[in-house]
């Protein structure tokens, strides 16, 4: 059956190849870039027969692993692709190839569909030898359904030294029923939250600082009063992500998250997992957004607003944002001064109020082999250079050095503007293999270091993030919840309903009948035996 | 009589004017819009909103796509040559197709009509078609793939049959197969050029579906060189999504310069420009006569 | 009975030009479309990464269940169905009617213009569309209420009126597709003979029953196989319209969530591939069913206008 399917799947294939290729290859001249990398994929038995004559020896082989036949490794990041790819692909390779008798691809996936399309690498069996991944990209659901190849037995055969690099309570932090999944990014940053406001009209009205949630309404109600014309928050259609989840994180004291079906964790008593979903806490939180609503600090077809949540800050549309993180709040503020360098911009972590702030976990920026990977070894013998070795870290974190970027004081300067250089500061995305030691800071960055420094007095550890939740057995719970969270609770959180309690009620009551208790019940019990496990108390 | 009939006529006629014009100004509204919002400072359309004349113009949304035009003209050179090889090979099986099947001496003709059709009603999904065509087909970052999966759809095979049925009456194909014509014959001198409405209407779909397709760049280029146009269309849209969507929490932030509403909005208008001029080309086989007249001479 | 006999392989022979003409199209949906519909036993089974699709373990009918989880399934698919019912009529009498008054417009330069701008719809994105309504629409400084306000008119709070939505939404739909329905029809009212005008107004038929009495029915065909295709798909698509009109704003959910978009929420975040497929095996199922009879009834009246 399957023979025959190929079969003719290939006589087919070829009818049309040959027919669309006289034009196509003549439209192909103009741009020779580096060596074709569709013609690799579209054989890749061929590209790696022809190439094991290449020059391996094995002897220098730094390794403990089988160089003896050349490879080709499919790399994969998220995002755009810098202009300059080609080139600094060109040049890794050249280094790659001498040393690990391999070559490297790097793919990028774009933003468009991204999420389509990390689904579909792993599940689709392609080849694929190096992915990132993150908190974000559900690399603990991914890892705990097989989608990964551990790690641990790899390491310090093919990759000993980013073995000894990585601090062992990071290996730890990121294992997922005992597994490690991915090699964690080490560089330590923050992204709590913090209040944003602008600096300027704060003094100029005399307004307080926003420290909590009753200063921050404080602030907006200066803000609305004054300067009429402004709106007071910025906010947008994610009012769970960008309102609710904020909120938590200031006033209710939340472990992280978010927390998905309404469950409620808090730092302080982790051991204690409720239903916020219907507490009087939800109903006293919704009661302030629902005020807010009314008092019109934001739009009220907010739930319609495609805008970025920096954007309205940038062009004064806006003076304050809930919360951002140190690095967002600091490029914002750039952004805002380069066109209006009379306005200040504001910022209080929510550190000040709540006494602490956690780093960001291991498992928030990561490389993973997946289970497909033909090369695991060398893949991971590659990822050890891209992350230790100073020639392939910098070379794929900044460019080259003098075409695309000087070093000034020890600070990194970009030559030229975004537009006429091929490759930005970390124009790969490279946030999973940063490493601190060679790293190399814009000057504008200085602020964000200086907040970094202030949260490292008041740094605690992240007991959320290392929770891999199994939902297999609740799926359907789990959509139908979704729908229920996006019908009724969405419109709570932008204030919309004007008697929160019956709101509430309504909500809960469709949740309980898509299922809510099964769900929190589940959840509840896999936190538990997780807390139990990592001897959180 | 005449007069009432003139009469019927004039009344008619204001009614066309009037409905068509009416739809027509409906249709340019939002145009406009996106016209004018691509001449508009960004920050202006932030604040303000959009406006029929900008608030404050702008050309910034054009000179960041121009400054730097190389990846947008070659994509324009990837999607036209997808759309030309495309729509021509696509027009020679779909009109062979729909010829065969409005056949009346073919006997299967309904049946093969339902084997076609019938894949409009199920599918196996995204991931298997993903995987025959990347693991199987291996097609990965080839012109193939954009061009392959887009050649027919059951609409376009059954529309032409539809058209060539009413433009080839059934003597003509019985009188030239006594002549002694075969069916390929018949096909090629004959049928083809009484379709040419038919012809000219699926040719512009497919040219349309050819030109609007970003989904196969987003799914199966790797190589930024082989992007079609549309794409870039998209992938300003969605790496602004893309932001609005990522809470603080993720950490991201990106290096290089976020798109803005106004690069949105003339990249929208670069990526539909030429097209546009498609369809008055295709217009002009929409002449009533054409058919009937080569049948008789 | 012999003729019966000699069957598919005299065919064969006999046509054997018109089946090689077929061929390249149905080795492209044998490999395109049929292929892949292995796939639909995903529908049945627990994904598995590391198992082959025929070894992963086989569950029933329990990928089925998000669907009714949430226990709006009905309203999801009345929802579906009668905005594409609505989307198939209204779509398709404008298209006729639109095709039809500019068939009698003699003014070249006009006729073509506008043909041309009613085609222009068809070329904004939903997204981009989304952010003009928006822009129309918002209640503080929505187009709409700033001119309603001039006009001392009360304001309309339109993304809380889930009622005025049933309207909205046809609307868009209508005005992004009728272009491209109207040249369907346009290019079929070309290949009416003229003939046939000639003699109805020696008959002493005025234009609009000529209209009526030629051109109209002489669509007839072309109307059934958008008919067919449309019912076909009759609870799918139309995806990017709900989408990214409606979005987040649940206020408006009873009246526009469709299945599409109710799927495509519920999955996001999930990889399960079961569940997609699940849930498009009831989109086709019902689909199928309703293309079956109609097409059966089309049958019966007129075997011409049959798709198969």
């Amino acid at each position: 059956m399957i023979t025959k399917r190929r079969a003719s799947a290939v006589i087919l294939s070829s009818f049309i190849l040959a027919s669309a290729l006289s034009a196509c290859s003549s439209n192909n001249n103009g741009n020779s870039a580096s060596p074709s990398p569709s013609k690799s994929s579209a054989s890749p038995s061929a590209s790696a027969s022809a190439s094991e004559s290449a020059s391996a020896s094995p002897s220098e082989n730094p390794a403990g692993i089988d160089t003896s036949k050349h490879v080709t490794l499919q790399f994969y990041m998220l995002g755009d692709a810098p202009k300059d790819l080609s080139v600094i692909e060109k040049k890794v390779n050249e280094m790659s190839e001498k040393e690990l008798n391999a070559t490297v691809k790097f793919n990028f996936t774009t933003w468009t569909n991204w999420d389509q399309k990390y689904k579909l690498l792993l599940s689709s069996g392609q080849d694929v030898d190096l992915i990132f991944t993150a908190d974000w990209t559900q690399y603990q659901s991914y890892a705990k359904s097989g989608a990964f190849l551990p790690l641990e037995d790899l390491l310090p055969k093919a990759a000993p030294t980013l073995q000894q690099f990585v601090p062992q309570d990071m290996w730890d932090a990121v294992k997922i029923d005992g597994h490690i999944y991915t090699v964690p990014a080490t560089f330590k940053e923050y992204v709590n939250n913090g209040f944003v406001y602008r600096e300027d009209l704060r003094k100029k009205y005399n307004l307080p600082v926003p420290k909590d949630i009753a200063s921050f309404e404080e602030y907006l109600d200066g803000i609305k009063k004054n300067e009429p014309s402004i709106q007071p928050l910025s906010l947008n259609a994610d009012v769970k992500g960008n309102m609710m989840d904020v909120f938590r994180e200031i006033n209710d004291d939340t472990v992280g998250g978010p927390l998905p079906y309404g469950i409620g964790i808090k730092y302080h008593s982790p051991n204690d997992v409720y239903s916020y979903w219907g507490s009087d806490e939800q109903i006293a939180d919704l009661k302030v957004i629902q005020r807010w609503q009314e008092k019109g600090f934001f739009p009220k077809n907010v739930l319609n607003v495609q805008d970025t949540m920096q954007d309205g800050i940038v062009t004064g549309k806006a003076a304050a944002q809930l919360g951002d993180n140190p690095n967002r709040f600091n490029d914002t503020k750039m952004k805002m001064q380069s066109t209006h360098p009379d306005w200040d911009l504001g910022y209080t972590p929510f550190a000040v109020t709540r006494g602490f702030a956690t780093p960001v976990h291991p498992i928030h920026n990561g490389f993973a082999i997946p289970k497909s990977s033909k090369n695991a070894e060398r893949a991971l013998a590659f990822y050890e250079k891209m992350v230790t070795d100073k020639r392939y870290n910098q070379l794929t974190e900044y460019g080259i050095e003098g075409v695309n970027y000087t070093v000034e004081d020890g600070y990194y300067k970009m030559i030229g503007d975004s537009t006429s250089n091929g490759f930005a500061r970390e124009g790969m995305q490279g946030w999973a293999w940063r490493n601190p030691e060679f790293m190399l800071f814009d000057k504008s960055f200085d602020g964000v270091k200086a907040i970094f420094a202030e949260l490292d007095k008041v740094a605690k550890p992240d007991l959320f993030t290392g929770f891999a939740e199994d939902y297999s057995s609740y799926q359907a719970e789990r959509a139908a919840l979704e729908q229920v969270e996006k019908q009724y609770f969405y419109p709570l959180y932008a204030g919309l309903v004007k008697n929160v309690e019956e709101g509430v009620k309504t909500a809960m009551d469709k949740a309980n009948k898509a299922g809510l208790q099964k769900v929190q019940d589940a959840y509840k019990t896999q936190w538990l035996a997780y807390t139990a496990e990592k001897g959180i108390k | 009589m005449k007069i009432k009939d003139d009469k019927y006529t004039g009344l008619f006629k204001f009614i066309a004017y009037a409905v068509i014009l009416l739809a027509s100004i409906v249709c340019l509204f939002p145009f406009l819009l996106i016209i004018s919002a691509s001449f508009t400072d960004n920050a202006s359309i932030i604040t303000d909103g959009f406006h029929l004349i900008p608030k404050k113009f702008s050309l910034d949304g054009y000179n960041l796509i121009f400054k730097a035009p190389e990846p947008v003209l070659r994509a324009y050179g990837v999607t036209v040559t997808t759309t030309v090889i495309g729509t021509f090979l696509g027009l020679f099986f779909i009109t062979m197709a729909g010829y065969v099947l409005q056949r009346r001496d073919f006997k299967y003709r309904n049946f093969f009509s339902f084997v076609i059709y019938f894949t409009t009603l199920f599918g196996g999904g995204l991931v298997p078609w993903y995987m025959l065509l990347t693991k199987y087909l291996n097609l990965v970052d080839t012109y193939t793939v954009l061009i392959f999966p887009g050649l027919m759809t059951p609409f376009l095979i059954i529309l032409m049959k539809n058209f060539i049925r009413s433009a080839v009456p059934d003597e003509v194909t019985e009188s030239a197969k006594i002549d002694g014509a075969n069916d390929f014959k018949i096909y090629y001198r004959i049928v083809l050029q009484l379709s040419m409405p038919g012809i000219a209407t699926v040719g512009l779909f497919l040219a349309l579906a050819y030109w609007n397709d970003w989904f196969l760049s987003s799914l199966f280029i790797n190589d930024p060189h082989r992007y079609q146009l549309q794409f870039y269309l998209y992938n300003i849209i969605n790496t602004i999504a893309f932001i609005t969507q990522m809470g603080a929490g993720s950490g991201v932030s990106l290096g290089g310069d976020i798109p803005t509403e106004t690069t949105k909005m003339a990249m929208s208008l670069i990526v539909t420009g030429p097209i546009l001029l498609l369809y008055p080309f295709a217009q002009r086989y929409f002449v009533k006569g054409l058919t009937i007249g080569a049948v008789k001479g | 009975m012999p003729i019966r006999k000699r069957g598919f392989w005299y065919e064969l022979i006999k046509n054997r030009i018109l089946f090689l003409m077929l061929l390249p199209t149905l080795l492209f949906f044998l490999i395109n479309n049929y292929t892949p519909m292995v796939g639909i036993y995903y529908a049945f089974v627990r994904f598995d990464f590391n198992r082959s699709l025929f070894n992963s373990e086989f569950i029933g009918l329990e990928n089925f269940r998000f669907l009714w989880q949430s226990g709006i399934l009905s309203k999801l698919t009345v929802n579906t169905l009668g905005y594409n019912a609505v989307f198939i009529l209204s779509s398709n009498v404008f298209a006729i009617a639109c095709a039809v008054l500019l068939s009698e417009i003699k003014l070249k330069w006009f006729k073509k213009l506008t043909q041309s701008i009613l085609f222009l719809p068809y070329f904004v994105s939903f997204v981009i569309l989304s952010a003009i309504v928006y822009n129309v629409f918002n209640y503080e400084h929505g187009f709409l209420n700033t001119t309603f306000k001039g006009l001392g008119i009360d304001e309309v709070d339109v993304y809380n009126s889930p009622k005025l939505w049933y309207l909205l939404i046809p609307f868009f739909y209508l005005w992004k597709n009728i272009g491209y329905s109207m040249v369907i029809y346009l290019a079929s009212i070309t290949g009416i003979s003229d003939e046939y005008y000639e003699a109805a107004k020696i008959d002493g038929a005025n234009i609009f029953q000529r209209a009526r009495y030629i051109t109209v029915p002489m669509l007839k065909s072309t109307f059934i196989i958008l008919l067919l295709f449309a019912l076909g798909s009759i609870m799918k698509g139309q995806f990017d319209l709900f989408y990214q009109l409606i979005g987040n704003n649940g206020v408006l959910y009873d009246t526009t969530d469709i299945l599409d978009t109710y799927v495509y929420r519920s999955l996001k975040v999930t990889f399960d591939m079961g569940m997609a497929s699940a849930a498009g095996l009831y989109q086709s199922l019902f689909g199928f069913v309703l293309v079956m009879v109609v097409n059966a009834i089309i049958r019966k009246i007129n075997e011409d206008y049959a798709l198969f």
